[in-house]
């Protein structure tokens, strides 16, 4: 069984993929179609550019370290939230869900 | 609302900032004036002003290619950073805005040493749910 499927488990968390560094999904679990896995997968890759980037201009214009390089990005909506930690996303279901350990859990698996 | 100081009573909390949507800095609280000061803040509230508008675009795009629902709008918007995080909110004003007021306050945000950071505290205190004692 693939590692990743363990974050499945965490309250709240609905999808996990795994991309390549290109943004190519190489797997995806959870309550969601191929295609959106797919989606979700070039959507987590490009985010995960630009808010690399956004994190070098911060540190190139204000001198202060400590921002770069990003572990990752929460983007939290009224009831569905998106999470990125490397290549993984994850979508998360409810304002009540265990974000700490949801980003232990990414962190972590993200350096296998 | 939260306020700038209960922002300053969460785990590892280094700033407190409000920043109008535009990313003009408007207020702040510094624990720790050599690590990170008011100049800095400004930046980082313009990054964030920025995010959450493309982070908002981008949950609209992807309602409307899915038909998933409930990412817009865009409430919370998290950088988790080498060693800092930075945490801002619109929540407030999404309220407002629903309410058909014109008139919105500024957003919030916090930024956090990543030893201690407790984004789900963070969450509850720029939503209003548990001020931290």
């Amino acid at each position: 069984m693939s590692m990743i499927r363990r974050i499945l488990a965490l309250d709240g968390v609905n999808v996990i993929c795994h991309f390549r560094d290109d943004g190519y999904l190489l797997e995806g679990y959870g309550l969601m179609g191929r295609d959106d896995m797919v989606r979700l997968a070039q959507f987590a890759h490009d985010y995960r550019r630009m808010i690399q980037g956004n994190a070098d201009q911060l540190a190139m214009f204000t001198g202060m370290r400590g921002w770069t390089p990003p572990h990752g990005w929460i983007a939290r909506g009224a009831v569905q939230s998106v999470c990125g930690v490397g290549n993984l996303v994850c979508i998360v279901e409810g304002a009540d869900a265990p974000m700490n350990e949801i980003l232990l859990e990414l962190r972590e698996i993200s350096h296998w | 609302m939260a306020t700038l100081d209960e922002l300053m009573r969460l785990p590892a909390a280094m700033a407190a900032f409000e920043f109008r949507g535009s990313g003009e800095l408007l207020d702040q609280r510094i624990a720790y004036p050599e690590r990170i000061n008011e100049t800095t803040l400004d930046l980082l509230a313009h990054m964030c002003a920025a995010n959450m508008s493309i982070a908002t675009m981008q949950a609209r795009g992807w309602e409307k290619v899915t038909a998933m629902k409930g990412f817009y709008p865009i409430q919370e918007f998290t950088l988790v950073g080498f060693d800092w995080s930075v945490v801002v909110s619109g929540f407030r004003r999404e309220q407002i805005k629903s309410e058909g007021k014109t008139s919105l306050p500024p957003l919030m945000g916090v930024v956090l040493g990543n030893e201690k950071a407790d984004y789900e505290a963070a969450f509850a205190v720029l939503e209003g749910q548990e001020p931290i004692p």
